[in-house]
């Protein structure tokens, strides 16, 4: 009885609320984790909503912290909740004025890859999302300069997929030496 | 060293003359005046920044002129974890260094992958430039990298040929 109430003691977070009020049909899922807030949402309006989450003046998470994805080819309950995306593309943010920190995760299915970029809004995501592209094969439309940042460019495969084998498909010993641009 | 006091009599030149041969000349100055190129890619560069530093301070033992130019050292030490990209580079560098020029694999990963056995790392720079003295270890501590170049100093003082070097008369 005393944790029932303790738990409808707690506010509702503000990044919630507003959410809940202006965005409800992008929103799929939401948590908390470690005092971040986590939302799961609409890949159609995740530009938009990442835009309301920067530009809202009472929110303000102006500072992307980070962009990643996770590959839940291998995460069975991950799969079921958001109907079979294989990839879920993660933005971190953080609000300097609130002090708080935000968690993006925008479902990606394999079939399609393509998701907006988020460079408009930061210019950091620059390279975060060139590492995505390098690691998961994530296109982000509308980057000013999309191509590998960590593999050398004539990479094949994405090695962060759980699918790519631990050792590689022998690029260790293909590799040409003499033709890298040093 | 190889030297002969001459002139066992009495006289002037009594104990005044040295002889000895160029080459032991040259590989005695040689062997104490390294000058190692550090390559630091991973966390072995930390324990090798310790060995110049000043509580083991390398130079006690004539290494302590670190060369960022490959032009003006010869002695390569790589610490550190090389993957397929670095790699061109790593051999760039050891072409730019006169001869004669010594290597040193530091560490675990420089000398075999290490526990990095993945798509990307280099198991064991000795497959691409040839490496004289191997350092095990994880890290391997500040003695290590001394002791290795010890080893590297009595190899020259012994009058061998660096690996480089046999490497091309092989
Ligand atoms: S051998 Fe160990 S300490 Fe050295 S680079 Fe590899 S992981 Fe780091």
């Amino acid at each position: 009885m005393s944790e029932e109430n303790q738990v409808e003691e707690q506010p509702k977070p503000l990044i919630l609320q507003k959410l809940e009020a202006n965005h409800a049909d992008a929103l799929l899922a939401h948590d908390e984790t470690r005092g971040t807030v986590v939302v799961v949402v609409r890949k159609e309006q995740a530009y938009a909503v990442l835009e309301y989450l920067k530009t809202d003046p009472e929110l303000a998470y102006t500072f992307l912290v980070d962009v990643t994805a996770v590959d839940n080819s291998q995460m069975e309950s991950e799969l079921m909740q958001f109907d079979y995306a294989r990839f879920m593309v993660v933005y971190q943010l953080y609000s300097y004025q609130g002090q708080c920190r935000a968690r993006v995760k925008v479902p990606v299915h394999e079939s399609d890859l393509n998701i907006p970029s988020v460079t408009s809004l930061w210019q950091g995501a620059n390279w975060l999302e060139r590492e995505t592209y390098d690691m998961f094969g994530i296109n982000f439309e509308g980057h000013p300069d999309l191509r590998r940042i960590l593999m050398p460019d004539d990479f094949e495969g994405h090695p962060l997929r759980k699918d790519y084998p631990l050792r590689g498909r022998g690029e260790r010993e293909r590799f040409n030496f003499d033709k890298q641009n040093v | 060293m190889g030297l002969d006091f001459v002139g066992q009599g009495a006289g002037e030149t009594d104990g005044n003359i040295i002889t000895t041969t160029i080459d032991k000349v040259v590989n005695w100055g040689r062997k104490n005046s390294l000058w190692p190129m550090p390559f630091g890619t991973a966390c072995c560069a930390i324990e090798m920044m310790a060995t110049l530093a000043s509580k083991f301070d390398l130079s006690r033992f004539g290494s302590e002129a670190i060369r960022f130019s490959p032009r003006q050292s010869d002695l390569l030490i790589v610490s550190g974890r090389i993957s397929i990209k670095m790699m061109p580079v790593l051999k760039r560098i050891y072409d730019q260094m006169p001869d004669p020029k010594w290597v040193i694999s530091m560490g675990a990963c420089a000398s075999c992958g290490g526990v990095f056995d993945t798509y990307t790392l280099i198991q064991g720079v000795d497959q691409f430039i040839p490496v004289d003295v191997y350092i095990p270890g994880c890290p391997p501590r500040p003695e290590d990298l001394i002791d290795g170049v010890l080893q590297v100093q009595q190899k020259i003082a012994s009058g061998a040929s660096p690996k480089g070097v046999e490497a091309v008369y092989e």
